[in-house]
């Protein structure tokens, strides 16, 4: 079988068993990505040379009897928001074309010194704002299952890249689905773990408080790898929470019987896919023959994420996205007459329009007179729902919905109807909002062999489960071969 | 409604500036986006308190940690003088 | 018609931390520009804050010293406004849960006591400084000061002069040194303060429209702001005209201030809870830690000081405020050897006149109390003049001596032998024949003269008191 298609778990045996060295393994995963990439486009940056030299130096550990961990050498693409020092990092806008940061995020680190090799970094929508990659200053990632639809986003280059076989895995970012959903359209395995059990610190901030960075795979269980590694206290994030990190990998247990499953109304309503629905469904009755017990619940409020989300997440970003101000890295305007028109000149031709939105919007909720009708009540609502989400988990292991409403659509369909594209997020919103960890995993195809994502929500810091009925799921259904 | 003052104000606070057409197009999505948040006014939130949760005192000791050499702190800057960033004349 | 000044003041106090308030870098003045600076404090994408433990508890010393309320659980939030010594575009502060509420600040005023009401005192990072050169051809960033821990000390307007606000600012100053948390070097900005001034005709309960000074960087520049700022509104008032609610620029320089109504529309500083920040919490065990912790106050020190009955207000006054010298004081007065009076001339002033002069600090003289004390019992005693006096201050200022050894080394014992003092006044009378006749004449001031011409004689060494005694003695047989 070619490398490209393998699984990290896979390529780690022949590695280890040194039938595959990782300067072999490298070379064919840039041949992979040479042969495809001028139709997926997928990478901003490769980083083919940095890559070779790092496999070499793996082999050279390995031949030296150095005991190397489980993913060492395997190769990995990374969203273009988490800073890799020394290799430019854009958040695919053009405020940042040139910015090469001189530290690099926890999670890439953490990668680094278990001897993962990174491919490049991958597009995305302007600082993960967008549900379809198509807000990048850069290109437009095509989805590989079909090349003529977008394939979501925001992180919709690491889900195109895995599905196409341009990486083995990758890392992105989720903050109102930008993990599930493109995963969700390309027909892979993505996982957005309980806010705070990954660290933040070198992520780009578009909304701190429902950030998370989290992998993209092609099994559920190279995505339990890829979290062990990522997850852990960090002193340089607050907001990461106690704990050593996990081992979800080597704990999994696909035992089915006993676990209860939630299916909340809220999820299979108005504007969901008929498609959609039935497949989902059909998992469900899948679980029901593993021996699960499965359930209608009801998340109440559920209504209300979107509103909830575009304000909280808009809020933070209108002050996040403000140091882009042409005076620290990244762009600055050419011309310009003082110090105020430096900076609107830099801020409006540097940031695209959707990015634009967002801070105008962020800024309408929190100025004066605002505050309390929007960006209060938004809390509240963030607080009422946390409550629903406890109560239903207080009777349910995890909870089976669809990621999104439809299966991907196609380029250009919704990218001049914001409010058509911030729709598609309907599914996955509510979950950051909550701090839950989730999963997309592939359920089946529509009609024209679109990947369906079934999304499984578990409870605060119960992400284990969630990779334990996801591997159960996965057994069952099997996994979608990447795609070209 | 948001009005064209308003779109020009938060405009402003945003230090962006806006094209007519960038103006228009606004206008209408933000009123768009606005009404969707307007869902919330229907809620009766009297009631939910928002109190201080989440982690307490995550702190770190007074310890000296060493700073990064200039030239990687200006690495990026736009334009550099003297050691420092170096921005349009302000009037002090 | 008589306008009755209403002042309120914010202070902000720079601590005396090691590090930065969110990062590890150094807290120090005076370094190369952009060398104590990393990710963090130069707002790099991706980088996130952490807060320094030791702000929270100098915060709260500060609190409680004034008895101010320690919030148990207390918030930090972003106030966004761009300028470029502001890297994040935003300064991490408190806005609705400070750390401290309420609490207030005594000071004195015509000798009565009076105290100051503080609203609030919360914690923020301070910006970074821009540097104005013509030879550069912009305005230049240096972010070393981007994080530096502050305290803001928000005033209720309780003062009505700019002598009460001196006196208040004077007494923030005194608290911060004796609580050791910041450096109070005003020179260097590291306390700074925006002043807040409105007036209201006498007799009148309503407050006048204030108007708000920033950018005051000294005391004297506070006195400075309010009184012009008393003078500017009265005008307005005199004129039949109104005073805009406005903020002003202090121009310390120019001895002016100016309207900053260009900035003044866009002033919306939408401030929002801080997402990557905890919650701060000060336990009941923490906060009776740091209060069992905190040393004798300021005004608790002048009251003592006073009701010794024997120091001035002033001089009081002048000993709480240089904490070295008051503990010096202390260490003197509990020996019990001498007035404090005494020792109390002797600090302000031959000892404080050789610190101004080297630039020095008491602490880094030899001089002991034991010393001191020993040496102004010799002066109690008779054993030496004032004037030898000073001659063994400058010897046991640098050496640990006993001062009985320096007089003897140096042969300063005064001359109490009254027989050979009678020889030498009637030698000095004959040789001063005209200040003999003028003395008879009634100009009794000529005996200073020849009370000062027997010491010269004397070198030194002859009692004053008997001098006197035996001048007045043989002018009178004269
Ligand atoms: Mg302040
Ligand atoms: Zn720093």
């Amino acid at each position: 079988m070619e490398l490209y298609r393998m699984t990290a778990e896979e390529l780690s045996a022949l590695l280890e068993k040194k039938e595959l060295s990782a300067a072999e393994l490298t070379k064919a995963q840039f041949e992979r990505i040479h042969a495809v990439e001028p139709d997926v486009q997928s990478y901003i940056t490769l980083t083919e040379e940095e890559a070779l030299r790092r496999a070499a130096e793996i082999d050279r550990r390995r031949s030296e009897g150095e005991q190397l961990s489980k993913l060492a050498g395997i190769p990995i693409g990374i969203k273009d928001n988490l800073c890799t020092k020394g290799v430019r990092t854009t958040c695919a806008s053009k405020m940042l074309g040139n910015f090469e940061p001189v530290y690099s995020a926890t999670a890439v680190e953490k990668l680094e010194d278990a001897g993962l090799v990174m491919t490049g970094k991958l597009n995305m929508d302007e600082f993960a704002m967008g549900s379809s990659t198509e807000n990048s200053a850069f290109q437009k990632t095509k989805n590989p299952r079909d090349l003529t639809r977008v394939p979501g986003g925001s992180s919709g280059g690491s889900a195109a890249a895995v599905a196409a076989g341009e990486c083995t895995f990758a890392l992105g970012s989720d903050t109102g689905g930008s993990i599930r959903q493109p995963a969700g359209f390309c027909g892979v395995v993505g996982f957005k773990p309980t806010y705070g059990t990954v660290s933040r610190y070198g992520l780009v901030a578009f909304a701190s408080s429902l950030d998370q960075i989290g992998p993209l795979a092609r099994s559920v269980k190279d995505a339990a790898l890829l979290c062990d590694l990522i997850t852990g206290r960090d002193p340089r994030d607050t907001t990461s929470v106690p704990g050593d990190g996990s081992n979800y990998y080597g704990s999994l247990n696909p035992e089915m019987k006993g676990k209860v499953l939630g299916l909340p109304k809220e999820f299979f309503g108005e504007g969901i896919s008929d498609e959609v629905k039935s497949a989902v469904l059909a998992a469900a009755k899948v679980y029901e023959g593993l021996g699960a017990t499965v359930k209608e619940v009801s998340v109440p409020l559920i209504d209300y994420s979107l509103p909830t989300y575009y304000i909280l997440s808009s809020a933070e970003a209108s002050s996040n996205l403000a140091r882009y101000d042409g005076v620290k890295y990244g762009f600055r305007a050419a011309e310009f007459d003082g110090l105020v028109d430096m900076y609107n000149r830099t801020r409006s031709e540097g940031f695209g329009s959707e990015v634009k939105r967002r801070i105008m919007l962020g800024t309408y909720v929190l100025s004066s007179g605002y505050y309390d009708a929007y960006y209060k009540r938004a809390q509240k609502v963030q607080r009422l729902l946390r409550q629903s989400f406890d109560e239903v988990f207080a009777g349910c292991d995890a909870l089976i919905t669809p990621t999104s409403p439809t299966t991907a659509f196609k380029l250009g369909e919704k990218l001049s109807d914001s409010m058509q594209m911030y729709l598609t997020d309907i599914c996955t919103v509510s979950i950051n909002i909550a701090g839950l960890p989730a999963m997309s995993l592939p359920c089946g195809r529509d009609k024209e062999g679109l990947p369906i994502g079934l999304q499984l929500i578990g409870n605060r810091f119960c992400d284990q489960t969630i990779f334990d009925v996801g591997a159960a799921f996965e057994a069952e259904f099997g996994r979608l071969d990447v795609a070209l | 409604m948001i009005t064209k003052s308003e779109i020009e104000h938060l405009a402003k606070l945003s230090r962006l500036y806006l094209t007519d057409a960038e103006r228009e197009t606004l206008a209408k999505e933000m009123d768009g986006i606005v009404d969707m948040a307007a869902q919330l006014q229907q809620l009766d939130l009297d009631s939910v308190e928002l109190t201080l949760d989440g982690r307490r005192n995550v702190l770190r000791e007074d310890e000296i940690i060493p700073s990064y050499s200039r030239d990687e702190i200006l690495k990026n800057a736009p334009v550099r003088e003297a050691g420092c960033f170096s921005v349009p004349k302000t009037v002090e | 018609m008589n306008y009755i000044p209403t002042i309120g003041l914010e202070v902000h106090a720079e601590l005396s931390t090691k590090t930065k308030i969110y990062c590890g870098c150094e807290n120090k003045f005076g370094a190369e520009v952009n060398t104590k600076v990393c990710p963090v404090c130069s707002g790099m994408p991706g980088t996130l804050p952490v807060l320094n433990r030791k702000v929270v508890e100098y915060c709260c010393k500060m609190g409680l010293a004034i008895g101010a309320r320690i919030n148990q659980l207390s918030k930090q939030d972003r106030k966004n406004y761009y300028y470029p010594d502001l890297p994040k575009a935003y300064q991490i502060s408190q806005f609705d849960i400070p750390l401290c509420e309420g609490g207030s600040v005594p000071i004195l005023v015509n000798g009565e006591e009076k105290r100051i009401g503080v609203t609030r005192i919360h914690i923020e990072e301070d910006a970074g400084k821009l540097l104005h050169d013509d030879k550069f051809s912009g305005s230049l960033v240096d972010y070393n000061r981007c994080g530096v821990p502050l305290i803001e000390i928000v005033s209720e307007p309780d003062m009505h002069s700019s002598e009460e606000a001196k006196e208040y600012l004077e007494a923030i100053k005194r608290l911060l040194q004796y609580l050791d948390i910041s450096d109070c070097r005003m020179q260097e900005g590291s306390i700074r303060c925006d002043v807040n001034v409105s007036l209201a005709p006498e007799g009148s309960d309503a407050l006048g429209t204030r108007a708000e000074m920033k950018n005051v960087n000294s005391f004297s520049g506070a006195v400075r702001a309010i009184e012009y700022e008393i003078r500017r509104q009265t005008e307005l008032l005199e004129r039949g005209e109104t005073v805009v609610q406005e903020t002003r620029r202090w121009d310390d320089m120019a001895g002016q201030s100016f309207s900053m109504r260009s900035k003044e529309d866009a002033q919306d500083y939408r401030y929002f809870p801080e997402p990557d920040l905890a919650v701060i919490e000060v336990s009941d065990e923490e906060i009776a830690r740091i209060r069992g912790a905190l040393p004798e106050l300021p005004h608790d020190r002048f009251m003592r000081y006073r009701a010794l009955g024997e120091l001035t207000d002033y001089e009081c006054g002048m000993l709480v405020g240089n904490l070295a010298m008051a503990e010096f004081f202390d260490r003197c007065t509990a020996l019990e050897r001498v007035k404090p009076k005494a020792v109390c001339n002797w600090l302000l002033g031959d000892i404080s006149r050789i610190l101004n002069e080297r630039g020095s600090e008491l602490s880094d003289a030899a001089l002991t109390p034991e010393n001191l004390c020993a040496m102004i019992a010799l002066i109690e005693k008779g054993t030496i003049s004032n004037t030898a006096a000073k001659t063994v201050l400058e010897v046991i200022f640098d050496e640990d001596r006993a001062p009985e050894a320096v007089v003897e080394e140096k042969g300063l014992a005064q001359n109490n032998d009254e027989g050979a003092m009678r020889t030498l006044v009637c030698e000095i009378l004959d040789a001063n024949e005209k200040s003999v006749s003028d003395y008879k004449g009634g100009k009794t001031n000529a005996l200073g003269f020849l009370v000062g011409q027997c010491m010269r004689a004397s070198k030194g060494k002859g009692n004053p008191q008997i001098i006197s005694k035996l001048l007045t003695e043989e002018l009178s047989k004269r």
